[in-house]
């Protein structure tokens, strides 16, 4: 499986949303993504990815398309 | 508040300073074995005194299943509150699953709790706690409790 799929599956499984919605989806545009579902996803990340992120990066954590930048400190390419 | 890991217990004046629960709402007597972030063991003792008792039921006296629930989180809640980084904050449910009640809980009852703590991640608290009286399970749940000021720091910018 791909990065960017695995990235896509991340954020598909913890707020169970459609991939086609995606694309401009932000924090606190649907009610799953909340504080805690910011944190469930950080979370879901750092387990696919095997990272730990820094605080900061987790508060820029804003958008999905936001979180593929903030990824690539991590050396995880959206291929 | 408890400054090491070495601290076993906490009386009733102590879980008062550590949590924000209190009277009719506080469900826990005493705490008599503890290790900070890792599991916690409280104690409750059921007189007919109690509030609940004369409506669940007049004839019939046991204890609903809603305050069965609170005694197991609020005794898991202190596993963490206990530390002094964390000491006296407020909490929030966000999911309690495979919940099983098992015995029918009575005046006179002492019900023992004891709660583990899996994980504690940027205040997301997860774990379990299991209640027992005179040695026979009496109800368990798994928790998922969040700690808003704690998950306040990690929001992303508006």
């Amino acid at each position: 499986m791909s990065t960017l799929q695995n990235y896509i599956n991340a954020f598909t499984s913890t707020f169970l949303v459609e991939e086609s919605d995606l694309a401009n989806l932000k924090y606190q545009d649907i009610a799953a993504w909340d504080s805690v579902g910011h944190m469930s996803l950080m979370a879901a990340l750092e387990e696919i990815f095997g990272i730990e992120m820094d605080i900061d990066d987790i508060i820029d954590f804003s958008s999905f398309e936001a979180g593929k930048k903030i990824m690539l400190k991590y050396n995880v390419k959206m291929d | 508040m408890i400054e090491n890991s070495k601290v076993q217990a906490l009386d009733i004046k102590s879980i008062i300073n550590n949590q924000r629960n209190r009277y009719p709402v506080l469900l826990i007597d005493k705490i008599v074995d503890l290790v900070p972030m890792q599991r916690a063991t409280g104690i409750k003792c059921f007189t007919y005194n109690e509030w609940f008792f004369p409506g669940h039921f007049d004839d019939e006296p046991n204890v609903p299943g809603f305050v069965q629930m609170e005694t197991l989180v609020q005794t898991f809640i202190l596993t963490f509150l206990c530390k002094p980084e964390y000491s006296g904050m407020k909490t929030n449910g966000v999911s309690i699953n495979n919940i099983r009640f098992k015995k029918k809980i009575v005046p006179g009852d002492v019900l023992r709790i004891e709660a583990t703590l899996e994980s504690f991640k940027r205040g997301i608290a997860i774990g379990y706690s299991e209640s027992f009286v005179d040695g026979e399970p009496a109800c368990r749940a798994d928790f998922v409790v969040a700690v808003p000021e704690i998950l306040n720091k990690f929001k992303p910018k508006a």
